[in-house]
């Protein structure tokens, strides 16, 4: 393993919200709970980074968002 | 002084940020982008004072390559003159690195949406070759062909000199493919993923940029955006050396920028005339403010930016270095201070609601954060309001939350009211105003 390929490995993935995509339905926050909760409008806010246990939670939130507006970012 | 022709009808706000394009923008002579405007600003001119595109003045040689003219930026430590300050040679070196095949792409922006600001339009109108020929021989390095000049709707002055400029390469036989492209209206569309958006024939509204534009920008390509003084700044680094460059401004940040100012005509203040001034980095801010008030509160950077006072400016210099320690940035280069009996809290209050007006509504966050936090920041000034945690709420709500830096730039200038003029807040959260000497709890019998 590269050291390139090392560090990417180590830092924590992260949740990024495709702003003008995102209709505020809610789904990423019945999902993943743990790192999504939603402001008074019903968008998103994420607690920062996705941790090894959350990962899979993470990619199902980001799949079943209806607007396919929410990211991993690794 | 060179006086511009007239916009727009010039709204009368008295003393108050006006919100749509300066009636009149003025120009002074500077001291390298805005030197010798007697020339006028048409192609002839141009070429028989400097020379073909990229070509060196006297003791200098032109640049040989990208990554000599990336070098050359990166000495004069060149940095973006859009209000962001990215550094040039970044972008640069990104839009060479591009896969083979894909020819990058040059952008002029000058779309200024800051109504507070003209300096792209004293560009446009008294130096267009000098922006454009930054972009022309940066195009020429980068093997880029086609080069977008892009101009607010709302200045039809700017299309009007820039469409003439084009026209005046294209007769000469430049082998570049000028596109000019007119954007707007609206405060956000000359942001660069808006632009990007409008080239590419949709509507010129900010998207997510999941890759910088300089990496895949307009049809996939590399794109190297910039705004029109950065342009010029290329243009200067390149026709006087970097040397020459540095030897205006400071050894630390060499070079001058272009400031926007209330016109210097005392009975046009405020009622939609700017002044454009070139200076040297470095130099101290009496010079361009003037006779100013100490205590006088000053906006720094334009409705994005944050608020001051005279006597925090005039005590350091022009320096985009000095003010970040300060907290404050120079942001596209407006510097503008309220003139006597204005209080900043009732301006901030109407800036606000201007901005929230200005939502491209397609963020959620910023659609439904700022028209709250702008009643908020209106009930402050009305004095109906004393519930301050609710404007911190809501500026930490709708930062980092879209997908431009909108949101983030009105919640910058309604934190900085506050920490600026902590007095000010306070005084009209207890019903009164001390600056316009009001009581707020009676604004029937105000003066």
């Amino acid at each position: 393993m590269t050291w390139r390929r090392r560090t990417q490995a180590l830092a924590p993935a992260t949740m990024r919200v495709d702003w003008p995509a995102c209709q505020g339905r809610g789904v990423c926050a019945e999902v993943l709970p743990e790192l999504v909760s939603l402001d008074e409008w019903g968008f998103p806010v994420i607690r920062g980074g996705v941790d090894d246990e959350l990962l899979d939670l993470a990619r199902q939130a980001a799949a079943d968002c209806p607007h396919r507006a929410l990211r991993l970012i690794r | 002084m060179t006086s511009l022709a007239t916009v727009e009808p010039a709204p009368a706000r008295c003393g108050m940020p006006f919100f749509s394009p300066p009636a009149q923008v003025m120009v002074d002579p500077g001291p390298m982008l805005l030197a010798d405007l007697d020339d006028g600003p048409s192609l002839a001119a141009h070429r028989s004072r400097f020379g073909g595109v990229g070509a060196a003045g006297p003791g200098s040689a032109a640049p040989e390559s990208v990554e000599q003219l990336a070098q050359w930026a990166e000495a004069v430590g060149l940095a973006g003159r859009g209000g962001a300050g990215f550094p040039f040679h970044v972008k640069l070196r990104a839009a060479a690195a591009g896969p083979r095949g894909r020819r990058p792409i040059v952008v002029v922006n000058l779309a200024e949406g800051e109504p507070l600001s003209g300096k792209d339009t004293a560009l446009a109108r008294c130096v267009p070759h000098r922006v454009l020929d930054g972009a022309a021989l940066t195009a020429g390095l980068l093997g880029a062909r086609e080069v977008h000049v892009v101009v607010p709707r709302e200045r039809p002055l700017v299309e009007e000199s820039m469409a003439l400029a084009v026209a005046e390469r294209q007769a000469a036989g430049e082998r570049l493919a000028w596109r000019l492209t007119v954007v707007g209206p609206g405060f956000v569309s000359g942001q660069a993923r808006a632009v990007i958006e409008a080239l590419s024939g949709r509507p010129g509204l900010p998207v997510t940029a999941w890759q910088p534009e300089a990496v895949s920008g307009l049809r996939g390509r590399p794109t190297l955006l910039s705004n029109a003084e950065t342009w010029a700044h290329v243009w200067a680094v390149v026709q006087r050396g970097p040397a020459g460059y540095a030897a205006l401004g400071t050894s630390s940040e060499p070079g001058t920028t272009l400031l926007s100012l209330p016109g210097a005509d005392e009975a046009s203040v405020g009622v939609g005339t700017v002044a454009v001034v070139e200076v040297e980095l470095g130099t101290s801010w009496a010079a361009p403010m003037g006779e100013v008030a100490h205590d006088v509160p000053v906006l720094l950077g334009g409705f994005h930016g944050t608020w001051t006072t005279a006597s925090t400016l005039t005590g350091m210099p022009v320096s985009r270095v000095a003010l970040r320690d300060g907290g404050l940035a120079l942001g596209a280069g407006v510097a503008w201070p309220l003139p006597p009996g204005v209080c900043p809290v009732d301006v901030t209050a109407s800036i606000t609601a201007y901005l929230a007006g200005e939502s491209a509504q397609r963020c959620g966050p910023c659609r439904n954060g700022l028209p709250a936090l702008a009643a908020e920041v209106g009930a402050l000034a009305r004095g109906v309001s004393a519930d301050y945690t609710r404007i911190e709420h809501l500026a930490g709500l709708v930062e980092r939350r879209g997908a431009c830096a909108h949101p983030d730039g009105t919640a910058r200038l309604v934190r900085s009211l506050v920490s600026a003029f902590g007095d000010e807040v306070a005084a009209h959260r207890a019903g009164r105003c001390d600056v316009t000497r009001r009581d707020l709890t009676r604004p029937e019998v105000a003066q």
